[in-house]
């Protein structure tokens, strides 16, 4: 029984990444951005034009074309960018890192902190202290990402403010250094995360509280944030570890693409941006079939995981 | 609770508007609302903001005075009137993506429900697995590079992305629904799917439409200024994220005019229109989850 349910999951799974990896080759292969211009040189004669066309591999049919494609995800060689001339995964191994550091801080509080106001809120349940936190968090999800950017850069960068912190840039050699580049998107990118976690963690462990089993604790004389802090946290575990889990491709890889292209921090969002602009094939090839296959990997994996764990859950 | 027990014999509706009308927060947030969509129509009927691309200003960069409330910006064009016509443009990207985008998500999502478990079903919830892991960001770029020069890419990426959340609730509320006596009854006198579909358990989940017609707007217009900001949104025109990504240039030397205009348009609207969201949710459906 458990091994049919597997082979589903598996399946869906693989049709999945059929699904995505023929979207993105249809939007950006077969209709992409086309480089025989950039690449014949002055006055081509159709022969050139030919000729690069078929280095390139323009005139081969569409499903022969799909598997070279598929053949570069399942190897993970996308070949050279064609802006840097280096090759994409030396790339992604120089900025990866840059972009989990600047992504990790901003997550992990953003995410904390919201739990924690969230807990707060629904202890408070219908009191001011509830209330604060609510339209404190309808705010947080009603300001742009890019106000809040401009907002704490002149807040805390320019002479108009704090000029606190360096404008933009990275130029991490330590400990210290790193705080003062990656204090202001941090702050950002929690601000704006504040908003929808709030709501989200509120609604989920608002859910929880209202069960039976808090009535009986706190009929018993359980010290209320004993209930709320052992016992309703532990239960809502799941809901939340799912979120997170699944958010994490897209922290990983795709990284904060606006944060980094505003501040200027050479992570993958930022070279993923310049790539789109100057229509660098490889690399947004390269990013966006990693970020949805790792998506689907980790969706079909957490399926099984979660099913291992408790038998109850089954596919939605 | 009450207050709806007095109001026993009024239809769904009636009940909802008494409610939403005893909502102080959500009757300001929606009269807010209100005098944005009364500047967009003006907008349109070309009363207010059309010289929004004239160079009044031979200076550049004036500070807010009486005559240019916001000052004017580094051509010398007035940044008060920018703001105005782009309370327009967020107007007309919030009610088109948000119109069919629920229409489409509305209609796939009832039939994906009505014929749960069969082909079809499998088929959508397959298509909305492969957009959900698509991020959204390179997906809008992609189709900008198909159809480069026009905002058409715009709409069609957020309209792509924006049906699949309504196709998911719709899907679930037309799974509890087709259950129900009364689609059972209209199927025993003969009706056909379509129109117990159609005539049936549409109708019935008005109130989510409704629902998610406000989330879908406040959601486009804000995609629409973070995609104008990264120069794949709004092409040959205004906006406030055009406008806001303008600013990210001035600020540094103090020049705050653009910005300030823009998001106090922008933020004012959107938080507005988010409590009115939250309000009408509470109205229509107390227990529609937030």
């Amino acid at each position: 029984m458990d091994f049919r349910y597997f082979m589903r999951r598996f399946i869906n799974g693989i049709t999945l990444m059929f699904g995505v990896t023929m979207i993105t080759f249809i939007l950006m292969v077969y209709y992409g951005p086309d480089q025989t211009y950039a690449l014949v040189g002055k006055n081509p004669s159709p022969e050139d034009i030919a000729n690069i066309r078929h280095k390139l591999g323009y005139d081969l049919p569409f499903f022969t074309r799909y598997l070279n494609y598929l053949r570069e995800i399942i190897t993970a060689d996308f070949g050279y960018s064609t802006y840097f001339n280096e090759k994409v995964s030396s790339i992604f191994s120089r900025t990866a890192p840059v972009s989990f550091l600047v992504s990790l801080p901003g997550f992990v509080l953003g995410n904390v902190l919201s739990i924690l106001l969230a807990c707060l809120a629904v202890f408070y349940r219908g009191k001011w202290v509830d209330k604060v936190v609510m339209i404190f968090a309808v705010m947080g999800m009603s300001i742009s990402l890019i106000i809040v950017l401009l907002a704490f850069q002149i807040i805390f960068c320019t002479s108009v403010g704090l000029n606190w912190f360096p404008v933009q840039g990275w130029d991490v050699t330590s400990f210290s250094s790193y705080l003062k580049y990656v204090t202001v998107p941090t702050l950002s990118t929690v601000f704006v995360a504040l908003g929808y976690n709030t709501r989200f963690y509120r609604s989920i462990i608002a859910d929880e509280y209202s069960k039976h089993y808090v009535r009986t604790a706190y009929a018993f004389g359980v010290h209320p944030w004993k209930i709320m802090l052992k016992h309703v946290m532990r239960n809502t575990m799941v809901t939340i570890t799912t979120r997170l889990i699944y958010t994490l491709p897209f922290l990983l890889i795709s990284g904060s693409l606006v944060v980094e292209s505003f501040f200027n921090i050479p992570g993958i969002g930022r070279i993923t941006y310049e790539a789109m602009t100057t229509g660098d094939l490889p690399i947004v090839k390269a990013m966006v079939s990693l970020t949805t296959v790792i998506y689907v990997g980790i969706f079909v994996i957490i399926d099984i995981v979660y099913r291992l764990v408790d038998p109850r859950v089954s596919v939605k | 609770m009450t207050e709806v027990n007095d109001h026993k014999s009024q239809s769904h509706w009636a009940q909802s508007f008494a409610r939403f009308r005893r909502d102080k927060l959500g009757l300001a947030s929606f009269a807010v609302v209100m005098i944005y969509f009364i500047i967009a129509i003006l907008v349109q009927l070309e009363i207010v903001g059309s010289g929004w691309d004239d160079f009044v200003d031979p200076m550049g960069f004036s500070p807010p005075s009486k005559e240019y409330w916001f000052g004017t910006n580094f051509n010398g064009q007035d940044v008060f009137t920018r703001a105005i016509y782009s309370t327009k443009v967020a107007f007309q990207v919030g009610i088109t993506v948000s119109f069919i985008s629920v229409f489409i998500g509305a209609i796939i999502g009832s039939a994906a429900g009505y014929f749960s478990g069969s082909a079809l079903d499998e088929f959508i919830l397959w298509l909305n697995g492969c957009i959900d892991a698509i991020p959204y960001l390179l997906f809008v770029a992609a189709i900008s590079f198909i159809l480069p020069d026009s905002n058409t890419s715009m709409y069609i990426a957020l309209i792509a992305t924006g049906w699949v959340a309504t196709c998911k609730y719709m899907r679930a509320q037309a799974i509890q629904y087709k259950n129900y006596v009364f689609v059972e009854a209209a199927r025993a006198m003969g009706s056909y799917d379509l129109r117990i579909i159609l005539r049936h358990i549409l109708p019935n989940t008005a109130p989510l439409i409704l629902i998610e017609i406000t989330i879908n707007f406040v959601g486009a217009i804000k995609a629409e200024a973070m995609l104008s900001f990264l120069g794949i949104g709004i092409k040959n025109g205004i906006s406030w994220g055009i406008m806001l990504a303008e600013a990210t240039s001035e600020i540094i030397a103090g020049h705050t005019n653009n910005f300030l205009s823009a998001s106090l348009f922008m933020f004012v609207l959107v938080i507005a229109f988010n409590m009115f969201s939250d309000a009408l949710q509470d109205a229509l459906d107390p227990n529609f989850q937030k």
